[in-house]
């Protein structure tokens, strides 16, 4: 059984933006909706770090429990997904998001939301796997290819992992082991509760 | 709970502050050293997280630079969506919960013991105007907006729970998704309703000395004795200043989530979600009462609303003070209050 | 090996039923049962369903990937940078429908950066030129292909009639691929200029000549996986992190499994920087004090490595006289670099080895570019790191092909592969061509010379790209060509690439006939000007196009045609071809190459090209890699090492072969070498791809000496020997240095009779060296006993046919410390490349002037990670052009402070020169020092305020616009290639 989660190593990250174009080439996603971005700390002093962000597939995730129509679910590989039918654009689970990941499309006046878009781990929704509609309204679905996201597939610097919780904590271990420096798995202690000790 | 006690504080206030959160800058030298080395002073995420504080009192989000123009996708991680959802899946419902159920049960409590109350001496058969067709308009428009976006908005804190198992995902979406639309579209004619009571009826609320005596005794509501009262009596007032500012918060809190991310921020629209989750349930429960004792409370009230005549005795019996000054002005004519 | 998809059994679990993650609070439902919830309440208040709220996005079955049609997948080249990333696109029913991870290639393993991963968008083509357009009287109107080619065929000869051939200008691309650029070359050689250039001039011209001049050949020495191995490596005047975003993946990963220093020079702490283990923040333009900073403390405590320098360089000593003049404190005076880390980095260069020095653009974008790449050649030369792995200069070029396109010639001074203009290559080239060497030189112009003789264009440098509005606007008696250019054929080329745009919009205005052949139409039409004599051609990208590309580490790879050129675009070949066929020359310029059929008709075939490229490409190594080679390299790349580049021995087509086969590879195809990943490396034999340094310059240099002889002053003079002594490759015959091999050379070894009849036939009939040999016999001979066949030399500090033979500091043209102008003042006015350079006057006046209080910002220029180039492709891709959607300043937070400037807000910079100005946004950041400004050179489309959006035919404006940063730079050519300063001027930001 996977635990599906995404680690980005900031100390590989090089804000090259491969991750947000891969997603938008692998989804087709829309002008100003962005499933994942780069955001750079410290900008342009000494120890500034660039991290790659977007749904993080959060255990317990707080989007799931605020949704006031309850839309979420979470797919056998722990990734959390959601039905665009279902979805009203009400806004509430950006405002529990921790990372921002919620994106909506702005429909009719005054900027309302649309139905809600976000990262789908390449795992599509909850149409029948690889059918057009699925591809229509949530994009890919790497995962029932047995791909894992692209994102993480296309990272330059692979900085940006995707996979089993286990083998992608082994493998940011053995790197900060290797280098000897580490500035932290970025989001893991708030979207897991728990983070990689090395 | 620490965000919940604060969010008082700033209800008091009505300012939905720009919440500014700081990045780790403040862990970083300042300066540019022309000698460093960056991989070993790179930021830690976990430094930055322990530097967090609860919203306002300093850096609450891990922020840094995007070069898309979506500013707010430059807040990396803000745990304080914690916070917001503790309030909105426990704080906002118990609360909610208590102050709408309290109210029904203390409403149907206080029937079984006062009954209705009924008109001193029985309708006279004569009546006199008391709300003109402008007031009335103002009234049934507030009143009527209110109630959807009351059901609507309880809707989407309790439906999740109580009308979602019952009627299923598809229909309940259908029905939040139009409860959306109405609250959207009716809070303008909610916001209007309430501009137009305030021009209305603002100079008639403004506390008097006859509303302590009133007050002092229970409003007539407890015992017999009828405490002489102007247009409004204490209790009005009391009704049209949670009315007003209450509908007043409720807009600036709902218009900023309605234009999310025009007046502020992540952390401004949580605080003005709780704001506004808390303040409706407590007007609900304020509204429930004003609806009881408008009809099945008490003989004759609902007549100021509904025709807008009321019989002269009931008037006297509850609005003494302006049934003299309106006899006053001109005798016998039903003039409404200016 | 550091992320792999999940093995099968870890993926086994899906789909199985198996139970549900068990976490915590949140309920878990799998998809199925999820909609099975959905479903059972269908009934109920579904009717409200019908008002609409709920309507999804209707299924576009169209668009996108289908689960069920098959895939066919196809690898071509990353069209971008020169890293050489392989794209594997996913194609339906011949529709680009998907891109997948490249997993074999060992270059790229998978990934990509921001523009590899997008790159599909570039064949939606939405905003692309869809076809051929003429412009009449201001007016774009739609034409034929055949149209088109027949007017602008005419304009040319009529301009040829009137003004000669050299009025004919020819602008190429380093994005066209190997076989594109080969015949673009060849094209202005039949037609009868050498004025054809292309972007190299603008990114490592100066790297060319200044790496060639000292140890052989113009290239990056290692490669990008090689750069794994150094245990310490300096990026100076490079930022990889957004240039070659994939070559990080090498440059980190040595850096954590070496635990490998990586120290960052640059005048900006870039993203680059922010991954170093030391950065040093310099002045802009001060480069070679920097090096000579860091040789003072590598001489001064013998930390040189002093075996390599006697076996293998030449006149180090003069170098050590120059560097004594850059103490510490002078060096932090002009720099602004402290000695004591300095100090450091030198010791860390010096000694924890192998070392590799990486530069990229902020090196050779200036007046002394060339001598800045002299400087670090010499500063690799005197701590021996040149020649192993892990060491080396390792040169990011830019454009996808860059390389290719400079090794084929694209070149004012060159026919391709490095052969010259005279005589001797003339005629090589014409064997080769298989045409009357005679007929070429007829088509030239001529014109007298001084002293009786006569001047014969053809052997003469042709006019670069940084100088050519200047050869359109100048009086017609400062351009040394019989007239004025008359007429621009710009294929593959940004319009706002090189500075002084307001001069270059009035050469623009004057020209008879501009011909944009492009998939865009690039600021050459946005900046408007011209009412008529405008053709724009829809050329294909080379993801609709097969053929072979040059990678930054000289690893050839084939790239296949994705999907047909899309609207009425075509391929380089086909246009090239019809253009000559209208210019009269098709069936010479053709002779030998194959037609096959194309989307309009016959077309070239690309392999046949290469092949012909292979039978002249002797001097560069050109001539091994066949089609058939690379293709099985491109269909095995999983076979190879990705640290060494190599593929096991294993008896199979590739075995034992490095990736790319990366020039030189020596011989014929048959004579299988596996191509040089290393250049210069004498640690392997040349059959593996060993070598030495070339001897390009002789076997000894006569030097005139003044000695005391007898109480008197007497001249004389001293051969200096420049082979190597006692160095030489491994398993080499020779022990020693040795010269380039000629049939003499053979006979006097005794080897010649090792040439087979057949050999000895073709050598007669062609030149008898290893470079022109059509035979390859003598480089067969040669290698046969273990003999490098370009000799064996020692390379160069003293570069004596050079301007400056040992680099001096000169300041920029446009310096902020006038005070130095005096002691380091830029190179005399003189004529270059048929104009004259007043650089010298430009930089008096400016002081004179007191420009650099006018003008207090040092202004430098670079790269975004998004985009590439002059950036009209990129910024036309929506997925690439929504992540930088403004042109911007970086500007130091005190620097903004006091000219009251906040973030984000719209400022104007003015350059100095021409009154120019242009209004971009303020980014706020310490990135930049206090003092200095850097702005992206990606955009186009706005200038000096305007917006000219309205200037681009309907549909080909790019989705962002925005002011060239080159509307603000200024005058300043390297003496040696005519490079632009783009690195360094001054500017003023004043908030709009």
């Amino acid at each position: 059984m996977a635990r599906m989660k995404f680690l980005c190593d900031a100390d590989r990250c090089i804000e090259c933006n491969a991750c947000v174009t891969a997603c938008k080439n692998e989804n087709d996603v829309p002008w100003g909706i962005n499933r994942r971005r780069v955001v750079t700390i410290n900008d342009g002093k000494p120890g500034e770090r660039s991290v790659s962000m977007a749904c993080m597939h959060c255990t317990d995730a707080p989007c799931a429990a605020v949704c006031p129509v309850d839309c979420f679910y979470t797919t056998e590989d722990a990734v959390v997904l959601h039905s665009k039918e279902l979805c009203i654009g009400c806004g509430y689970c950006f405002y529990a998001c921790p990372f921002g990941a919620p994106q909506y499309p702005k429909v009719g006046n005054f900027g309302s939301r649309g139905k809600m878009d976000k990262c789908t781990y390449c795992a599509g929704g909850p149409e029948d796997d690889l059918s057009a509609a699925e591809q229509a309204a949530y994009g890919s679905n790497r995962l029932a290819e047995g791909k894992l996201p692209l994102c993480a597939e296309m990272c330059s610097t692979k900085a940006l992992l995707a996979g089993d919780h286990e083998m992608i904590s082994e493998i940011y271990k053995e790197r900060v082991s290797k280098r000897g420096y580490g500035s932290g798995a970025w989001g893991w202690k708030t979207a897991y509760k728990e983070t990689i000790n090395v | 709970m620490v965000a919940f006690q604060r969010s008082w504080g700033l209800a008091a206030a009505l300012a939905i502050a720009l919440v500014i959160v700081v990045s780790g800058d403040a862990l970083a030298q300042s300066g540019q050293p022309t000698s460093v080395n960056p991989t070993a002073s790179s930021v830690k995420e976990g430094q930055l997280l322990d530097a967090l504080k609860p919203p306002g009192s300093g850096p609450s989000a891990v922020t840094g630079r995007v070069s898309i123009p979506d500013t707010k996708s430059s807040v990396l991680i803000q745990p304080a969506g914690r916070d917001w959802r503790q309030i909105r899946q426990e704080t906002l419902p118990f609360y909610g919960a208590i102050a709408i159920l309290g109210m029904l049960a203390a409403l149907v409590i206080f029937y079984l013991i006062r009954g209705r109350i009924a008109i001193d001496g029985g309708p006279s058969g004569r009546t006199i105007l008391r709300f003109a067709s402008a007031d009335r308009f103002a009234h049934w428009l507030t009143a009527s907006t209110f109630i959807l976006l009351a059901l609507s908005g309880l809707n989407l804190t309790f439906g999740r729970k109580l009308l979602l198992p019952l009627i299923g995902p598809e229909a309940f979406t259908a029905l939040s998704q139009a409860g959306k639309f109405v609250h959207n579209y009716g809070s303008f004619a909610f916001a209007l309703g309430v501009v137009l009571m305030i021009l209305l009826w603002l100079k008639d609320n403004i506390p008097s000395g006859a509303d302590l005596a009133w007050f002092s005794k229970g409003g007539g509501l407890i015992g017999s004795d009828h405490p002489p009262a102007g247009r409004f009596n204490g209790g009005q007032k009391v009704i049209f200043w949670v009315v007003v500012i209450g509908g007043v918060a409720l807009s600036i809190t709902g218009y900023s989530l309605m234009f999310p991310f025009v007046f502020t921020d992540i952390a401004g629209l949580q605080e003005a979600n709780m704001l506004h989750g808390l303040i409706a349930v407590g007007m609900v429960a304020v509204i429930l009462a004003h609806i009881y004792i408008g009809s099945v409370g008490m003989e004759g009230a609902f007549d100021a609303m509904g025709k807008g005549e009321v019989d002269l005795n009931w008037a006297k019996q509850h609005h003494a003070l302006w049934v003299e000054k309106t006899e006053m002005k001109g005798k016998g004519a039903a003039t409404p209050a200016e | 090996m550091l992320i792999k998809r999940l093995s099968g059994s870890s993926r086994g679990s899906r789909g199985r039923g198996a139970p549900v993650v068990a976490t915590q609070a949140s309920a878990v439902l799998d998809r199925r049962s999820f909609l099975a919830r959905s479903g059972l309440a269908a009934g109920g208040l579904a009717g409200l369903s019908a008002l609409g709220f709920t309507s999804m996005r209707k299924a576009q079955a169209a668009a996108g990937f289908d689960a069920k049609a098959p895939v066919k997948l196809v690898k071509n080249i990353c069209t971008h940078c020169s890293v050489g990333c392989t794209v594997t696109a996913e194609v339906q029913n011949g529709v680009w429908v998907g891109q997948e991870p490249a997993w074999d290639s060992p270059i790229n393993r998978g990934t990509h950066c921001a523009k590899g991963a997008a790159i599909r968008e570039i064949v939606h083509g939405d905003r692309r030129l869809k076809y051929p357009l003429k412009l009449v009287n201001g007016e774009y109107q739609r034409i034929s292909w055949e149209q088109a080619l027949s007017e602008i065929s005419a304009k040319m000869m009529e301009i040829r009639a009137k003004s000669g051939p050299e009025s004919v200008w020819w602008l190429g691309s380093a994005k066209f691929s190997n076989e594109g650029a080969y015949l673009f070359r060849k094209m202005g050689a039949f037609w009868g200029t050498n004025s054809v250039d292309h972007q190299a001039r603008i990114c490592h011209s100066t790297t060319v000549a200044g790496v060639a001049n000292t140890w052989g050949y113009g290239a990056q020495t290692n490669s990008y996986n090689d750069i794994r191995n150094a245990k310490t490596a300096i990026i100076m005047g490079g930022n990889p992190a957004e240039a070659h975003p994939v070559s990080l993946q090498h440059v980190l990963t040595g850096k954590e499994l070496n635990r490998a220093n990586l120290i960052v020079i640059d005048p900006r702490l870039t993203r680059t920087a922010a991954h170093a283990t030391e950065y040093v923040r310099i002045r802009s333009g001060t480069d070679i004090p920097v090096i000579y900073g860091m040789l003072w403390h590598i001489f001064e405590n013998g930390w040189e490595d002093k075996k390599f320098i006697e076996q293998r360089v030449y006149a180090m000593d003069d170098v050590r006289a120059e560097v004594k003049k850059w103490d510490p404190k002078t060096v932090e005076d002009v720099t602004g670099v402290p000695g004591e880390q300095l100090k450091r980095v030198a010791e860390l260069f010096a000694k924890e080895r192998p070392s590799t020095l990486i530069w990229c653009m902020g090196a050779t974008q200036h007046t002394v570019g060339t001598a800045n790449v002299r400087a670090y050649c010499i500063l690799l030369l005197a701590t021996g790191n040149v020649g192993a792995p892990g060491t080396g200069a390792n040169i990011f070029r830019g454009h996808t092909n860059v390389q290719g396109a400079t090794d084929l010639g694209v070149d004012v001074v060159t026919l391709p592969l490095y052969y010259g203009l005279d005589d001797n290559a003339w005629k090589h080239w014409a064997r080769v061509w298989d045409v009357d060497f005679n007929w070429l030189d007829s088509r030239f112009d001529k014109k007298p010379g001084p002293n009786n003789t006569t001047i014969n264009f053809r052997t003469v440098p042709g006019i670069p790209s940084t100088r050519w509005f200047d050869a359109v606007s100048l009086p017609k008696d400062q351009v040394d060509q019989n007239d004025n250019l008359k007429a621009a054929i710009v294929f593959g080329h940004g319009g706002n690439t090189v500075p002084r745009i307001p001069e270059m919009t009035k050469g623009l205005a004057a020209l008879d006939l501009l011909v944009v052949a492009d998939p865009h139409p690039t600021n050459f039409v946005s900046l408007g000007g011209r009412k008529n004599g405008t053709y724009l051609l829809p050329i294909s990208t080379q993801l609709e196009c097969s053929g072979s590309r040059t990678a930054s580490n000289r690893s050839i790879q084939w790239g296949e045609k994705i999907v047909e050129p899309i609207f009425e675009s075509a391929n380089d070949y086909w246009v090239i071809y019809k253009l000559a066929e209208k210019l009269g020359f098709a069936d010479k310029m053709f002779k030998n190459i194959k037609m096959v059929k194309g989307k309009f008709g016959d077309e070239p075939e690309a392999e046949s090209i290469l092949r012909e490229i292979n039978r002249g490409g002797w001097s560069t190594g050109y001539c091994g890699q066949s089609p058939e080679r690379i293709k099985a390299h491109m269909a095995n790349q999983g076979k190879f090492d990705v640290r060494t580049l190599r593929s096991p021995s294993d008896g199979s087509e590739i075995s034992g072969d490095y990736y790319g086969l990366p020039w030189p590879c020596w011989g014929t195809p048959e004579m299988k070498h596996p191509g040089t990943p290393i250049l210069y490396n004498t640690n392997l034999h040349v059959k593996d791809g060993g070598g030495a340094f070339r001897a390009r310059f002789g076997v000894e240099r006569v030097v005139k000496v003044k000695v005391q002889e007898n109480g008197a002053e007497v001249e004389k003079e001293r051969k200096d020997n420049l082979l190597a002594e006692g160095s030489y490759s491994l398993g080499s015959d020779l022990k020693d240095g040795y010269p380039e091999f000629t049939l003499a050379v053979l006979q006097k070894l005794g080897w010649d009779s090792e040439l087979t009849a057949e050999e000895r036939a073709i050598i007669e009939k062609s030149g008898p060296s290893w470079s022109t040999d059509l035979s390859g016999g003598i480089q067969r001979v040669a290698i046969a006993h273990g003999c490098v066949p370009f000799g064996n030399a020692k390379a160069r500090a003293n570069a004596w046919n050079l301007p400056d033979p040992v680099p001096v500091h000169r300041e920029p043209i446009y310096t902020p410390r006038v005070d130095l102008v005096a002691k380091y003042p830029t190179r005399p006015d003189f004529k270059s490349f048929r104009v004259p350079n007043i650089g010298f006057s430009v930089q008096k006046a400016a002081v004179d002037k007191g420009i650099a209080k006018e003008f207090p910002m040092i202004l430098s220029s670079g790269r975004l990670v998004e985009y590439e180039g002059g950036g009209e492709e990129t910024r036309s891709n929506k997925w690439l052009a929504e992540l930088q959607q403004d042109m911007f300043v970086e500007i130091n937070p005190r620097d903004a402070a006091e000219r009251g400037i906040a973030e984000g807000q719209f400022v104007w910079v003015y350059g100095p020169e021409s009154s120019s100005k242009i209004r971009v946004k303020a980014l706020v950041t310490e990135r930049v020092g206090k003092g200095v400004a850097w702005m992206p050179f990606h955009f186009g489309g706005w200038y000096q305020g305007a917006d000219q959006r309205g200037n681009y035919p309907k549909g080909t404006d790019p989705i962002v616009l925005g002011e060239s940063v080159n509307t603000v730079t200024t005058y300043g050519f390297d003496p040696v290639t005519a490079m632009h300063e783009g690195k360094v001027t001054l500017c003023q930001i004043k908030a709009a």
